[in-house]
């Protein structure tokens, strides 16, 4: 039994399968145990009966005729389950009937079939007593009910081979597939293999699966492309419009309204500038051209970077307090990795306040990025996302925090954020 | 000091010319691959801003052919392809240097300014504006014969003015060059202030002139009056 994510139970088919087998024999088996009860009871009886009858006819015919009112005794004597009696007056010559007699030996009531009948012995009429000893009815039903247990277990058992064997092989394709698309990632380069298969159903499923992915993969990659293409020609009319400002600038006669006017042009334009390569970045992650991977000590890039950063927190008086407890190095693209440090250093600055601070620490396998910042906990479900910004009112571009993401992604580490005691938590676990 | 840019895009490339033709340089400029190598087969240039995208070839066979044919122009790759792969080659191919569209025009002066000088290297590596001298290889920098002490960052920003003399520097062009790959990130070109702050100082406590001036809004400007 396996527990979905939406907490919902789910089942394999194997045992929804096995489960309704269960059920249906069961309700058989109880349907058809008392009946055969009563039917092999019956059966019994008549058997009994006719038994009975045959005694008492045999005992007319050949016993009665030769028998002496003097031999009674000793008849009663030796015969067990027959008894010739003083006359009963009945109103019928045979009389069938249940008795029970307490047996001595096994110490149980013994159920009996017994037969009067009237006899003529030298003249004279007696009864004849005969009786048949039963199987007790509760001994039937323990055997019945034995019997009936050792077919449904054999039965189920049975089933249970065969629907295994069956859902093994049979559905074996069908697994495979789900094995596949289970795999599947989208953004990765590995497309599923679905081995053939001669059943109609899944040749039909591998079809319909392969066929979507083909075109899933096609759009991403066009989606893919389409932003790297547009991010790529939109660098020519930049590098025109930077040039051209930088030009305009020049001209002495621009007033200071003007001169206002081309700083904001200036400020647009290199958020513009970052915006697009940004952009590059993530579609070139994407686009798998960082892939070459080599030793990469992490203390070492942020000490790299630290002098930066650290005349960057200067101007709003913030400090940065750095402790490495690891020095171990870790397989990784070193551009990549000085981009995701780049990038957790100025988002730390970045949503810092005045006099603020800024931990880093590298400890236990992870990297851990604090700050102090606004006063209650970021919204998690859309941080990492591309374009979601946390603060409005500032300049990023809200690709950041998206960056650190793909880049902890297509390393497997795994980023998390946590406000604890008035900061702000980014840790990445290697 | 002759230049040829070959670039397809018009606006940039007479952006470029206009920039550069005022620090004394002669700006030739051609829009295609084909008139871009009969240049380069006929004339002699002290440095070609080359654009690798052109509508009829490639910009890398020009720098192929000048190494064919000898030449020992400085190269500068001009481009929006972004991709180490592309930078590798167009080095082993003998480019100088490679700026990635979009660029500031005060950075690939600075790179041109340097790039001369190296070629040009003969003994000494001295740049001199009026009472300073900057000694490149030493690092080092003197004003009226006197030694002043600059951090990595004000030599850098003096180096950069002084190249980009008489030019107004936006924020963003110096926060670029002092910053190299890092400042793609930033988004505050305060700290900026403080480095000409301490620059201005060093150089008045020295009796220099003040040849730092501040345009309003825009950024700094070396200004010899």
């Amino acid at each position: 039994m396996v527990w979905d994510i939406n907490g919902k139970m789910t089942k394999k088919l194997l045992q929804r399968t096995l489960r309704n087998y269960i059920v249906f024999s069961f309700i058989v088996l109880i349907v058809s145990a008392p009946l055969f009860y009563f039917f092999t009871e019956n059966l019994y009886l008549k058997d009994a009966d006719e038994t009975l009858y045959l005694r008492r006819n045999e005992f007319v015919k050949f016993t009665m005729p030769t028998m002496k009112k003097s031999d009674i005794s000793i008849w009663n004597k030796i015969s067990k389950d027959g008894k010739i009696i003083n006359f009963k007056n009945s109103h019928t010559n045979n009389k069938l009937f249940f008795a029970t007699e307490y047996d001595h030996y096994t110490k149980e009531n013994e159920p009996y079939h017994v037969l009067e009948s009237k006899i003529l012995i030298d003249n004279e009429k007696y009864t004849l007593v005969l009786r048949v000893n039963l199987i007790e009815s509760e001994d039937l039903i323990i055997s019945v009910f034995l019997l009936f247990s050792v077919i449904l277990i054999l039965l189920l058992t049975g089933l249970f081979i065969i629907t295994k064997k069956l859902s093994s092989n049979l559905w074996k394709p069908f697994y495979d597939t789900l094995n596949q698309i289970e795999q599947f990632e989208i953004d990765k380069h590995k497309i599923p293999y679905f081995s053939e298969s001669k059943i109609e159903e899944f040749h039909r499923l591998n079809d319909a699966l392969s066929k979507l992915i083909e075109n899933n993969i096609i759009i991403f990659k066009s989606q893919r492309e389409f932003v790297e293409n547009a991010a790529h020609e939109l660098q020519t009319p930049l590098a025109i419009f930077q040039s051209t400002i930088d030009n305009l600038i020049q001209n002495p006669t621009i007033s200071q309204d003007q001169s206002e006017l081309l700083a904001q042009l200036n400020d647009s334009v290199s958020r513009l500038n970052r915006l697009n390569k940004n952009l590059l970045l993530l579609s070139k992650i994407d686009g798998n051209q960082y892939n070459s991977n080599e030793l990469v000590f992490f203390h070492r890039t942020i000490e790299k970077q630290l002098e930066f950063f650290t005349e960057q927190a200067k101007s709003r008086n913030i400090t940065i307090n750095y402790s490495i407890q690891e020095t171990i190095p870790l397989k990784a693209n070193p551009v990549l990795i000085e981009i995701l440090i780049s990038n957790l250093f100025l988002n730390a600055i970045k949503h810092n306040h005045q006099d603020g601070f800024i931990a880093i620490e590298l400890v236990n396998n992870s990297l851990i990025f604090s700050n102090s910042g606004q006063t209650k906990k970021l919204d998690t479900a859309k941080l990492f996302q591309r374009f979601s910004k946390i603060n409005p009112s500032t300049h990023g571009n809200g690709l950041g925090l998206a960056i650190i993401k793909k880049i902890s992604d297509i390393n497997n580490w795994s980023i998390t954020y946590d406000f604890a005691k008035n900061s702000h938590f980014f840790t990445i676990k290697f | 000091m002759k230049i040829l840019i070959v670039e397809d895009e018009q606006e940039l490339a007479k952006s470029i010319a206009a920039y550069l033709s005022s620090n004394d340089f002669v700006c030739e400029v051609v829009n295609s691959y084909k008139l871009g190598l009969e240049k380069v087969s006929i004339y002699n240039y002290d440095c070609v801003l080359l654009d690798l995208s052109l509508p009829d070839g490639n910009g890398i066979e020009i720098l192929s052919h000048l190494k064919e044919i000898h030449k020992t122009e400085g190269i500068i790759i001009i481009s929006a392809k972004e991709t180490l792969d592309n930078r590798i080659e167009c080095f082993q191919k003998g480019a100088d240097d490679y700026l990635t569209k979009p660029f500031h025009l005060s950075e690939l002066l600075v790179r041109i300014q340097a790039l001369i000088r190296r070629k040009n290297f003969q003994g000494s590596n001295v740049i001199k504006f009026n009472e300073i001298s900057i000694d490149l290889l030493a690092k080092s920098t003197q004003v009226n014969e006197k030694e002043i002490d600059l951090t990595k960052k004000e030599f850098e920003l003096l180096l950069f003015l002084i190249g980009n003399n008489n030019k107004v520097l936006s924020k963003s062009a110096i926060a670029e060059h002092l910053s190299g790959d890092m400042a793609d990130m930033l988004d505050n070109h305060d700290f900026i202030y403080a480095h000409i702050k301490n620059l201005k100082k060093k150089l008045n406590d020295s009796n220099c002139t003040d040849y730092i001036k501040t345009v309003y809004g825009l950024g700094y400007k070396w200004q010899n009056d």
